[in-house]
């Protein structure tokens, strides 16, 4: 349908500025610059809260709490400047002339152009999914460490502080830095090829809210080494534990806030994309399933985000300016950290699941050679998902100890909720119906996906039901229903966006067979060890901690056994990536024969995704539907919004 | 559809409902309840396993369906049916669940009504929770590091904290409630079988949260009488401060009737004493309380709460420290 490579002459005129000689080269963007900015603004970090401090005699003058605080801004600060992210507005903010955007920060053509900002949202997505990776290997490698813990009841190789940094921080990498920002790296490769657009609405802000991600990944991972203890109030940090923990929890607070202002920063560039940067004829009903998830998604992150940042906020401020939010003693409100919190982090729990609905819509109607089925009830349930999100955080907190009358209601919403997630689930399986069902990977992942998931989603109406929630609470179910929603569920449909989309991204095929294999070793490990925590904790184990009772001792082992097993799973998906993505075969451009507008193009995309501005003309799922188009290229059409 | 492909796919749901059963079933999935709220919350537990069942199985049902019949081969490049929805359908599968949560949502609100009703006159304790132990008071003053509560009858429970959040929990009674500093949150539980039974901290509070534990006994009314009129405090001043603090809690010591495990046992103070060599015995036990990680006992994890010091008052600190090296052996 298009070429395979663009024109040459364009290729020619958009090829970066060579690279600057001499003394310049140190303050040209780039690593050597962050070399001497880094440690500069780690000075003024340092600096200034002493002089501050001197200035007003306060004693001491070096206060650990308040220097890590501020080290947390600048040096990062200094990273990214260092680098180039703030390049473009400190140009146009001091009045000096601006680099027009030349389009010379796109495409890559070595592994450098990784290491830089780089403003193609192809080149984006791949940072992103790729950073995510190593995040989830490190997240991963946690969760083995705390398993051979357990393995034994009694102590066996950390201590109890070890133990619990190791948890949270377990949970909060999964979370904050793997399953959110991977979604968002899929969405940013996929969503303007979708929509036919030649990049993102806010390139530049796309790449600086890339690179504030390692900034966020490596805080929560250097706040391990600090003085005292890494952050080990658990993932969900609660207060007044939290403002009264090792130097490591400030870490924590930081951290969370570089990944949340990440996160936003992306959602705000994802709906003005969809909003402003279709392409003609792409109306909000021509959409394909994904960029409605990350359009609800993205609404989802812009409302919620802020709510956590807030709580930590609270805290790190109890603790470093002698607040009061959450210090009972002077008249703070305990429970209200928990209210803001879950504000943001039920909501979260969509945000690490509709993207995944999305990317599941896609590969169950292309597998299965069948339009989805009821394709705007499946949109409006993601809509409907968005607005009950908002009114069932308390369930969170039955037994908190919460204002009694708020039980009821929030339990009602929890449950309604299970409503537009049936009719999803449903209306998948109904695709499949009389389909022509093709086992690929991504497929299997989905369908992994849609059987743990169901099995997460029941147990989640047991834990709306309050009563039950008061026996659960707090307990081993609550960790099997956690890693079913969002193993099962989050990290599956990751999995099979990853397969999916891998030869759009890489030009290259995966191998199938290695591919299968991963999914069976997944899918058997994941449920060997998530399915009997269901039992252990219905019968009396908490979560999160280090000790047992004895007779807990055979079925712990037994999962830290098969959680070694799952953890080995990933040894294959790496060695597949790594191995594909260099000799793999080269990938043709429509291997799936999708109707989606990212197929249509070369893989990988050429460097402006279109040669040709596509014209859309149809739905993008009317598999079987004789003569249907979804778009035509080469049609007149007027100018798009273009990236700059 | 065919009718042979609907009674094929009934017959697998009804295996996978079969299979489904027998695991829940089999597996003794819940504690054995010994209040009258926990054995509630089991009859909402198996109300919804019941609807839970249902829905799995006609899900599995269908996949297992849709992977043994709707394969394409290899070759075969033709597509499905184009078929984009039926509304019957779709309101069907609406409507159902929306039924199915409902009928959940209501015999749990009515059970949750029914377990925080607490009577007209329950027995009334307190329970004071602290890093990492438990405090029970109950109406005669007299403070334990144990629960002890009467058979068949409404006991209410106001619980709080006065550090950070921990939650209280006995699996077999089912209740739980987080204990909240600066809040007294009430739970009611009514016993209905005697026993012994661990009391749990299920909520993340610190370095000792997986040692916070302690038990509740489950006695006859006649039996908790003689508890309340017990002679257990009418000892030694120093025994009142041991048990007030909730020492026995973690601690084992004879002459207190204390066992519990978490901290270095008390009545081998006078070896601890001699391996620490840190002054006279009695120096070495208010050392041991006011600053607990100046020497910590090998076998021992440092998480003892430091909050003691400020917390007893200095002549009740000295009764304490005097009836710990009398028992000392």
């Amino acid at each position: 349908m298009t070429t395979s490579a663009a024109p040459a002459h364009i290729e020619h005129d958009h090829l970066p500025a060579p690279p600057p000689s001499g003394i310049r080269r140190l303050t040209a963007p780039g690593w050597l610059r962050v070399l001497w900015v880094t440690p500069l603004f780690f000075g003024i970090g340092l600096g200034l809260p002493v002089l501050f401090r001197w200035l007003a005699h306060w004693d001491p003058l070096w206060k650990g709490s308040v220097l890590t605080t501020v080290e947390l801004v600048t040096t990062p600060l200094g990273f990214l400047i260092g680098l180039g992210g703030f390049d473009y507005w400190a140009h146009y903010a001091s009045g000096r002339p601006t680099r027009p955007e030349d389009h010379s920060g796109h495409g890559a053509r070595s592994w450098r152009d990784y290491f830089r900002v780089n403003t193609d949202h192809k080149v984006i997505g791949i940072q992103y999914v790729v950073t995510t990776i190593i995040f989830f290997c490190i997240g991963g490698l946690f969760a083995m460490l705390f398993r051979a813990e357990l393995a034994r009841p009694g102590d066996q190789f950390f201590n109890p502080q070890t133990f619990n940094v190791l948890v949270s921080d377990h949970a909060a990498l999964m979370i904050f830095l793997f399953v959110i920002p991977a979604f968002a790296g899929l969405g940013n490769f996929v969503i303007p090829l979708m929509i036919g657009a030649a990049d993102m609405a806010f390139p530049r802000l796309n790449a600086l809210s890339f690179w504030l991600l390692p900034v966020a990944g490596t805080m929560l991972v250097a706040g391990m080494a600090a003085p005292g203890g890494g952050p080990s109030a658990g993932w969900t940090c609660y207060a007044p534990l939290c403002s009264h923990q090792p130097l490591g929890q400030v870490f924590f607070n930081m951290g969370v806030q570089w990944a949340g202002a990440s996160s936003i920063m992306t959602a705000l560039n994802f709906l003005v994309t969809i909003i402003t940067m279709r392409a003609p004829g792409m109306t909000f009903w021509r959409m394909p399933l994904l960029v409605w998830a990350n359009f609800t998604t993205s609404l989802l992150v812009v409302i919620a985000t802020p709510f956590i940042a807030g709580s930590q906020f609270f805290v790190l401020f109890d603790r470093v300016l002698h607040t009061n939010f959450f210090e009972y003693q002077n008249g703070g409100y305990v429970l209200g950290y928990q209210h803001i919190f879950w504000f943001y982090s039920h909501p979260a729990v969509y945000i690490m699941m509709l993207p995944g609905f999305g990317i599941i819509s896609e590969v169950i109607s292309v597998m299965s050679r069948k339009p989805i089925f009821g394709y705007r009830l499946m949109a409006l349930s993601l809509m409907a998902i968005l607005v009950l999100g908002f009114s069932v955080w308390a369930h969170h907190m039955f037994v908190a100890g919460m204002a009694g009358w708020l039980r009821v209601p929030m339990m009602v919403t929890s449950m309604v909720i299970a409503v537009p997630t049936g009719i999803k689930i449903f209306s998948w399986l109904a695709t499949m119906w009389d389909g022509r069902l093709h086992f690929t990977t991504p497929m299997l992942f989905a369908l992994g996906f849609l059987s743990m998931f169901v099995i997460g989603g029941l147990s989640g109406i047991y834990l709306a039901s309050v009563p039950i929630d008061i026996h659960a609470s707090d307990t081993y179910f609550i960790v099997a229903h956690i890693h079913y929603v969002l193993f099962g569920g989050s990290v599956f449909t990751i999995f099979a966006g990853i397969y999916y989309w891998f030869p759009k991204m890489t030009g290259r095929m995966y191998d199938e067979r290695l591919g299968k294999l991963h999914f069976w070793l997944t899918f058997i490990g994941f449920n060997l060890t998530f399915f009997p925590m269901h039992y252990i904790g219905l019968q009396g184990m908490p979560r999160r901690v280090a000790n047992y009772a004895p007779r807990f001792a055979d079925i712990n082992l037994f999962i830290s056994i098969a959680s070694f097993g799952l953890g080995a799973s990933t040894l294959v998906f790496l060695y597949n990536m790594v191995r594909s993505w260099r000799w793999g075969e080269q990938a043709a451009s429509n291997p799936w024969r999708a109707l989606t507008l990212e197929w249509q193009v070369s893989s990988p995309p050429p460097i402006f995704n279109f040669d040709e501005i596509p014209q859309v003309v149809g739905n993008p799922y009317e598999y079987g539907v004789p003569g249907a188009r979804h778009a035509i290229f080469g049609a007149p059409a007027p100018e798009p919004v273009g990236a700059d | 559809m065919r009718r042979g492909s609907l009674i094929q796919l009934a017959a697998i749901a009804v295996v996978a409902a079969a299979v489904c059963t027998v695991v829940a079933l089999w597996v003794p999935w819940l504690p054995d309840p010994a209040g009258k709220e926990a054995q509630r919350i089991d009859f909402v537990y198996w109300f919804t396993t019941v609807i839970a069942i249902a829905v799995f199985s006609v899900v599995a049902a269908v996949i297992v369906f849709s992977i043994w019949k709707f394969r394409a081969r290899p070759d075969d490049d033709s597509d499905g049916p184009p078929i984009h929805g039926h509304t019957a359908l779709e309101i069907v599968w609406t409507a159902i669940p929306a039924v199915l949560v409902t009928a959940i949502s209501i015999v749990s609100a009515v059970v949750l009504a029914q377990n925080s009703n607490a009577g007209s006159d329950p027995v009334h304790i307190s329970v004071l929770a602290r890093q990492f132990a438990w405090q029970f008071t109950y109406s005669n003053g007299k403070s334990y590091g144990y629960l002890e509560v009467p058979l068949g009858r409404k006991t209410q429970l106001d619980i709080t904290s006065t550090d950070v959040i921990h939650s209280f929990w006995v699996p077999q009674l089912s209740q739980k409630q987080d204990a909240v500093p600066g809040q007294h949150n009430k739970i009611v539980i009514t016993p209905i079988r005697t026993g012994t039974f661990p009391v749990i901290c299920t909520e993340l509070c610190g370095l000792g949260h997986s040692l916070m534990r302690s038990h509740v006994n489950i006695v006859s009314q006649a039996d908790f009488a003689k508890f309340l009129k017990g002679s257990a405090t009418t000892g030694p001043p120093g025994l009142a401060v041991f048990q007030q603090n909730g020492c026995g809690g973690c601690h084992t010591l004879k002459a207190a009737g204390s066992t519990g495990t978490t901290g270095p046992d008390l009545d081998k103070l006078k070896q601890y004493a001699a391996q620490a060599n840190r002054g006279t015995l009695a120096a070495f036990i208010k050392e041991s309380i006011v600053n607990p990680g100046a020497y910590v006992q090998p076998g021992y994890q440092n998480v003892m709460p430091t909050i003691f010091g400020t917390q007893i008052p200095a002549d009740k600190l000295n009764q304490l420290v005097q009836y710990l090296a009398q028992n000392a052996k």
